[in-house]
């Protein structure tokens, strides 16, 4: 009975020779929020925009409720206003020679509700999004994140079954970015919408989803929880792309004590490693920044000698780069764990954090 | 929709078609289709040179004297901190709204030979003979020049404007001087913006016509497009003669435009970030007094003073300076609404003037919206056809359609009808150019928000595409409502006995009756053109004002 909300099957989207999306699938069940998180021109607002109908896909099939929207075999393409999604764009979109109100009420009056649900729907969502004082005020009159507050409550006005996002927070400043981000989490959590989020910002994919799907190229690379795809990346490129990681080059060399694989980086360097299988093809190990320790733990399994090469203070992190056998590590500690440019350090890290690639 | 693309797309092309056609007919002239094909018109062009070096002469003068004009404009206006800039920059607007009829008409009135006010008044001084004779090459050139130097100033105070200021900065910071700066730095970086225009003023001086005609006619001195008008008028009419010398001037203005447009794109150095800078404005000193006198001067001499002299003569029954001789009369303001076919004259121009914006804005509009948001195949093609008459000059333009629309079964030759849908196809550039300007702005996800909200096409345009084009829209009707207020090179083939229209009514007035009657009819067709700039600015002042 638990139909997925979304259901996306070997989407591909050409544009001539430039494939933009290539052959994607993926599954979004009801109330939850799904990120589609990639590099510019992975294709991941192409795919957004093939669930909204503003882009008609080369193949493949899109159902929206359980209903197909899309369908290459089946020849059949719903066109956007039919598809009862909603969107915010990323330009917020908002209607500069309307009022708020008439903003919101957009998609109301489309659907010919009677004038006093209109009124009464708009100021339901303006209260939601804390903007019932603006609204008569002119669209255009609006600051960055006020425009933003009303492309959301325009958005979610008419009760969509699914709520589409297109970056909607690119153009806020950092500040207000972080704001908006529990803002909006919480909101789609209370109203327990089915929703489809495209960012370029990785921290803001882990901090706000449900399950995050790293595009690359037009493929897919991995689709998991956010500590799946943090602690568990599967490819070199989720492991650089998402969060920040040292890649370390080396080879695997046989198995190690307590189901570990014993791997051996550049410079002789032996390090203990965990791997899902025992494939001994792969050469590379990502270790996150922020799990690596300076110092000295006792009992360790991977401690190595190095000296701090440059200090660079963050505020809410310090960032070192550590000189070590097998050439440099970034390493973030917390402001509180100060150690000179020169001095000698012990770099351990646990295997478990070792993710083989 | 496609419909519409192809119906504009054969407007343009047909007449275009037709002229190559006739350029290539050596049998007799006036039948169709011709009897006999040959090059002949073509090589016959060679055996008269006089029209081919007078249409040099004017255009090398004219060209180098507003590129003159525009340059100190531009420098005083962009670069120098004398007062009143803003003011004046806005001015500058004035004299490309004076067209160069009503120019050539007021200096005819201020330098004619004998009567002109300036030579009797020279003359009542004791001096022998006139000051000066405008009804010659310089006096052609003189009157365009004023006209395009504002041309070259919009386009060479694009490029000073356009220059990052801290490219200069820089060279003062490495050690160069103020000289050293301005050599080695801002003139080379300008160069491209100049030469541009330069070239950009030439080709336009080419086929222009009204000042060749009203001031080079009663001199007898001929340039190609009067001549192409004269050779329309012989008996009999060498249509031939008069296509070939059309497209070949059509094919050397297209080349000069091509190698404008080259320069402009591939040798400017300023890369076009749509970012306005404000130049550093250089302190001047005490020469910002003359240098501000400099800038007044253009503006009096291009705008006030014709327009002084011709509202002075409009109001008069002969034309004079002499005081004890002055009579004045609102005579001719009467005659020019009520005589004969005058008065009808204006109210065709207005008729027309108001069906083709009103009727183009929609068609234009739809145009587009195809060319610059559908995903129409083709529309890349249809958007250079539709801006194809651009390149022609008016006149040549107004031969095609002659010929085309005379050997058309349908009989709208001499009727308002033709004229409106000259007007139309010769005005669809300007549409396109001014609607797309607000289309390219307009972001497409507000009318995809809409389809999203849930509304369908029609709801769509009508909620927030059409309100968003508003300004466009508007704005486009007035420059096509001026425009076909103005329009001379067109309608002086087109019109009938019973479709007469304003402009070259104008000029018939002034080569055959009195100047006081030219001055009042031009004054009534620039003030009707003033009265829609005004309304222009003051719409376009209410609408950003709610935008921003």
């Amino acid at each position: 009975m638990n139909r997925p909300r979304i259901e996306v099957a070997n989407l591909a989207v050409r544009y001539g020779d430039v494939t933009a999306v290539d052959d994607i699938g993926f599954d979004i069940a009801s109330g939850e929020l799904v990120t589609l998180l990639g590099p510019s021109g992975c294709g991941k607002t192409t795919t957004l925009r093939a669930v909204a109908g503003l882009e008609t896909p080369s193949g493949g099939n899109i159902r929206l409720n359980g209903e197909t929207v899309y369908s290459a075999s089946e020849r059949r393409n719903v066109p956007a206003e039919k598809r009862g999604v909603s969107m915010v764009f990323q330009s917020y979109a908002i209607w500069p020679h309307m009022t708020v109100f008439d903003n919101v009420a957009y998609g109301l009056r489309v659907r010919k509700l009677p004038a006093a649900e209109v009124r009464e729907n708009v100021q339901r969502v303006l209260g939601l999004v804390q903007m019932q004082a603006f609204a008569d005020r002119p669209a255009s009159k609006l600051s960055g994140g006020q425009q933003q507050r009303v492309a959301v409550a325009r958005a979610i006005a008419f009760s969509p079954s699914v709520l589409l996002f297109d970056e909607p927070l690119s153009n806020l400043d950092a500040k207000l970015r972080a704001e908006m981000r529990v803002e909006l989490r919480e909101l789609q959590r209370r109203l327990d919408i089915t929703s489809l989020y495209v960012t370029h910002d990785q921290e803001e994919a882990l901090a706000i989803s449900d399950r995050v799907i790293v595009m690359n190229g037009g493929k897919i690379e991995q689709i998991g929880t956010p500590e799946d795809i943090y602690n568990r990346p599967r490819t070199r490129f989720v492991a650089d792309f998402v969060g920040s990681a040292n890649l370390i080059a080396g080879k695997v060399r046989g198995p190690g004590s307590n189901g570990t694989l014993l791997f051996e980086a550049e410079g002789g360097v032996q390090l203990e490693v965990v791997a899902s299988d025992a494939s001994t093809e792969r050469d590379t190990v990502a270790l996150r920044t922020s799990y690596i320790h300076l110092g000295s733990m006792p009992g360790s399994h991977n401690a190595v000698p190095g000296r701090i090469h440059r200090r660079m203070f963050h505020g809410d992190f310090i960032q070192y780069v550590v000189d070590w056998p097998a050439g440099q590590l970034i390493v973030r500690r917390p402001p509180t764990e100060l150690f000179d440019e020169g001095s000698e350090v012990t770099v351990s890290f646990a295997p478990i954090h070792c993710v083989l690639l | 929709m496609p419909l519409v693309v192809l119906v504009c797309g054969a407007l343009v092309i047909y007449p275009i078609a037709f002229l190559i056609n006739e350029s290539l007919n050596v049998g007799d002239p006036s039948t169709f289709p011709p009897e006999q094909y040959g090059f002949d018109n073509f090589t016959n062009l060679t055996d008269d040179y006089r029209a081919l070096a007078n249409t040099l002469l004017v255009s090398c003068i004219a060209t180098v004297l507003a590129v003159i004009f525009g340059f100190l404009q531009a420098w005083i206006l962009t670069r120098t901190n004398i007062p009143g800039r803003q003011r004046l920059e806005r001015l500058m607007e004035l004299p490309y709204y004076m067209t160069p009829l009503i120019g050539a008409l007021a200096w005819g009135v201020l330098l004619g030979p004998k009567t002109g006010l300036v030579n009797q008044a020279w003359r009542s001084l004791g001096a022998p003979g006139d000051l000066f004779n405008i009804y010659s090459a310089y006096g052609i050139a003189w009157v365009m020049a004023l006209f395009e130097g504002t041309v070259a100033f919009v386009m060479i105070s694009a490029a000073m404007k356009s220059m990052d200021p801290s490219l200069e900065e820089s060279s003062r910071v490495l050690g160069a001087g103020k000289l050293r700066t301005a050599l080695r730095i801002t003139l080379p970086l300008v160069a491209p913006g100049v030469l541009s225009a330069t070239i950009f003023v030439f080709a336009e001086m080419l086929g222009s016509f009204a000042a060749a005609f009203v001031l080079g006619i009663p001199g007898r001195f001929y340039v190609v497009t009067t001549e192409i008008w004269q050779a329309t008028l012989s008996f009999p009419p060498d249509y031939g003669r008069a296509a070939a010398m059309g497209l070949s001037l059509f094919g050397v203005m297209l080349i000069t435009l091509t190698i404008a447009r080259f320069v402009l794109k591939h040798g400017t150095y300023t890369t076009i970030t749509g970012k306005a800078f404000r130049p550093r404005e250089m302190d001047v000193g005490a020469m910002r007094w003359p240098l501000l006198a400099l800038a007044w001067g253009y503006i009096v001499v291009a705008v006030i003073l014709p327009l002084g002299a011709l509202l002075l003569t409009s109001f008069e029954r002969f034309a004079t300076v002499i005081l004890p001789q002055m009579h004045f009369t609102l005579a001719n303001y009467q005659t020019a609404l009520q005589m004969g076919s005058v008065g009808p004259a204006f109210v065709n121009s207005l008729i027309l003037g108001v069906s083709v914006s009103t009727i183009g804005v929609v068609v234009i509009g739809v145009l587009a919206w195809i060319i610059y948001r559908s995903r129409m195949p083709g529309r890349g093609a249809a958007e250079y056809v539709i801006m194809f008459p651009q390149a022609v000059p008016r006149l040549v333009f107004g031969l095609g359609l002659l010929w085309a629309w005379i050997n058309m079964p349908i009989p709208i030759y001499g009727t308002l009808w033709l004229l409106g849908l000259a007007y139309f196809t010769v005005f669809l550039p300007l549409g396109l150019r001014t609607i797309a300007s607000v289309v390219l702005q307009v972001d497409p996800s507000l009318e995809e928000c809409a389809r999203v909200c849930g509304a369908g096409w029609v709801y769509q345009m009508r909620t927030v595409t059409m309100p968003l084009l508003r300004p466009g829209l508007v704005a486009a009707w007035l420059l096509i409502f001026i425009a076909s207020v103005r329009e001379l090179g067109v309608s002086i083939f087109l019109m009938g006995p019973n479709s007469k229209v304003i402009a070259p009514a104008i000029v018939n007035s002034w080569l055959s009756s009195s100047s006081e009657l030219s001055a009042a009819m031009a004054l009534i067709q620039t003030a009707t053109v003033f009265i829609a700039v005004a309304i222009m600015f003051s719409l376009a002042r209410r609408v950003s004002g709610v935008t921003q």
